[in-house]
């Protein structure tokens, strides 16, 4: 088993710190047994694995939605919580409140926020014009396609501002064309922010396209069994990498390491 | 985008077409008006219907006339309105206000809701005279019966609509910071908000239903008073007129309460439409 020791540079600070991580759900087997992952501040790293493999256990753990039984975990230097001011949660479901505009969803994380009426709509403009959805600002959910749904929660969750961002599968239920132009924007919302990510996919070309390292995940919930150091130079073009042959080996050895941690 | 510019150039011609066709359907339903009001009245010219029984058009609109123009009718009409208007406005405030307790207290809920399908199974109108017997023949006592319909209505519908919101708007909330008092505000208040106001249209139906039946029983003035002298006298045409005015009040509130319904929940969509 690799001891992940994050990205080792040594002049990064740690952001998340996840040590002999064990979690139960009360049951006599353990859904995680004895995971460590670090993952340093600013970074963006991709949890991949097969189904049922605990990932998105483990960010329910960081998020604060799911007690640990035992282990240590840290988020810059203090124990998860639901709720924290410094963490976003990005669900697979885009969550957007069908009774709000496109502007009213993004204002709403704003608002919870307890950001002012004015600088509320002021970020949420721009940030609705950045996902380029600005022609679409009154529109409600239902009148929006699923990639542009997913577009709002994206100018939702990078509007707030915050330091850490969890994100469980959100382009799941896209397909692979939307995908792409939703990593693009993504990235560009995640480099200008220079927040910590942690993408949850099954999506062996998506998690190479966002992370700077992808971690993959054993099946039997023993935690990181091997990590892949994405190399790509930034910033990244999901459509140009298609192109890209260094993706493609990268591809390759994850794809294999994937296979592997299912046997 | 040019898929969206479409698919909105195409809403707005779908609804352009709606509206073309909403005048045609009001004179369909013109006609089809008149077409009934034709038969009864030939049905009872030919002598195949006996007069005596099912009067005729005409009597009716003869009735109505007589009702309004001297004025006879007001002050019935104005105890029934009253009654309808506090049972209405008492069972929305305490049936809302019950079942946001109870979706938020599911040990409270868990013990009192056997006892609520209870009453509800229960015929309320047979229980009627007793709400005489104990709250008088003032119009109390049709508040009551009118209110033990109605609030029922408003509870369950309510209740309904806050215990299905979506999990994921609450997580997505909870996760960006939200409290309870603002989960209820932003969520899920307006989750049931669909719910609600199809039981307010319930509500008022029943309520009205109430009201007049409770008159009937007993009462010193209302239009269920009049009911029961017109039936009294055999005055089929009395009797139709003051069930039309009833129908006629009860129709021109629900088309009140769609409008505003439509103002408000334009996001969903199309409106809860409850036939009766």
């Amino acid at each position: 088993m690799v001891r992940d020791a994050g990205a080792a540079d040594g002049d990064r600070p740690v952001d998340i710190s996840v040590r002999g991580l064990a979690v139960t759900f009360g049951q006599p087997r353990n859904v995680l047994t004895d995971v460590d992952v670090t993952v340093l501040r600013g970074e963006f790293v991709a949890l991949i694995g097969a189904s049922g493999c605990g990932k998105t256990t483990l960010l329910n753990v960081v998020a604060g939605l799911v007690p640990a039984a035992s282990g240590t975990v840290t988020i810059a230097g203090t124990p998860p919580a639901a709720g924290r001011r410094d963490i976003c949660y990005v669900l697979a479901r885009d969550a957007l409140l069908p009774w709000r505009t496109v502007m009213g969803n993004v204002e709403y994380g704003l608002e919870l926020s307890g950001i002012g009426r004015e600088e509320r709509a002021r970020r949420a403009a721009a940030y609705v014009d950045r996902v380029g959805l600005a022609h679409a600002r009154d529109l409600y959910p239902s009148r929006l396609s699923q990639g542009m749904r997913q577009r709002v929660s994206l100018a939702r969750a990078f509007a707030v501002g915050r330091s850490l961002y969890l994100m469980d599968e959100p382009f799941s239920a896209l397909d692979s064309q939307t995908k792409l132009v939703l990593h693009d924007q993504l990235l560009g919302l995640w480099e200008s922010s220079r927040a910590t990510v942690v993408f949850v996919t099954h999506d062996i070309g998506e998690a190479i396209t966002l992370a700077d390292r992808v971690l993959v995940m054993s099946r039997k919930g023993t935690g990181v069994v091997d990590e892949i150091r994405v190399d790509l130079a930034r910033p990244r073009s999901a459509e140009a990498l298609q192109a890209d042959a260094h993706y493609h080996d990268l591809y390759r050895r994850t794809w294999t390491s994937l296979k592997a941690s299912a046997q | 985008m040019t898929d969206i510019a479409s698919s909105e150039a195409r809403l707005d011609s779908a609804a352009r077409a709606k509206g073309g066709r909403s005048a045609s359907i009001f004179a369909a339903r013109a006609l089809f008006l008149a077409v009934i009001l034709a038969i009864w009245q030939g049905a009872v010219a030919l002598g195949l219907a006996n007069a005596a029984f099912v009067s005729t058009p005409a009597a009716v609109a003869q009735s109505l006339w007589h009702l309004f123009k001297d004025g006879e009718i007001f002050p019935d009409l104005a105890t029934t309105v009253l009654e309808i208007a506090i049972a209405f406005s008492l069972s929305v405030v305490f049936g809302i206000g019950s079942a946001v307790v109870l979706d938020r207290n599911d040990w409270l809920n868990r013990i009192v809701s056997p006892f609520l399908t209870a009453f509800n199974s229960m015929p309320r109108i047979a229980l009627g005279p007793l709400f005489i017997l104990w709250f008088g023949i003032g119009i109390a006592s049709k508040v009551v019966l009118a209110f033990s319909l109605g609030y029922f209505i408003m509870l369950l519908s309510t209740l309904g609509g806050l215990k299905n919101v979506d999990r994921d708007l609450l997580l997505m909330s909870r996760l960006f910071g939200a409290s309870e008092l603002r989960l209820f505000r932003d969520v899920r208040f307006p989750w049931a908000l669909p719910s609600i106001f199809a039981g307010l249209k319930l509500t008022l139906i029943y309520c009205s239903a109430g009201a007049v039946i409770g008159e009937m029983i007993a009462a010193k003035r209302g239009l269920g008073v009049l009911l029961q002298s017109f039936s009294g006298r055999f005055d089929v045409a009395g009797v139709l007129a003051l069930i039309l005015i009833v129908a006629l009040l009860v129709m021109a509130l629900t088309s009140l309460m769609d409008l505003l319904e439509r103002r408000l929940l334009d996001w969903s969509k199309g409106s809860t439409d409850v036939p009766g």
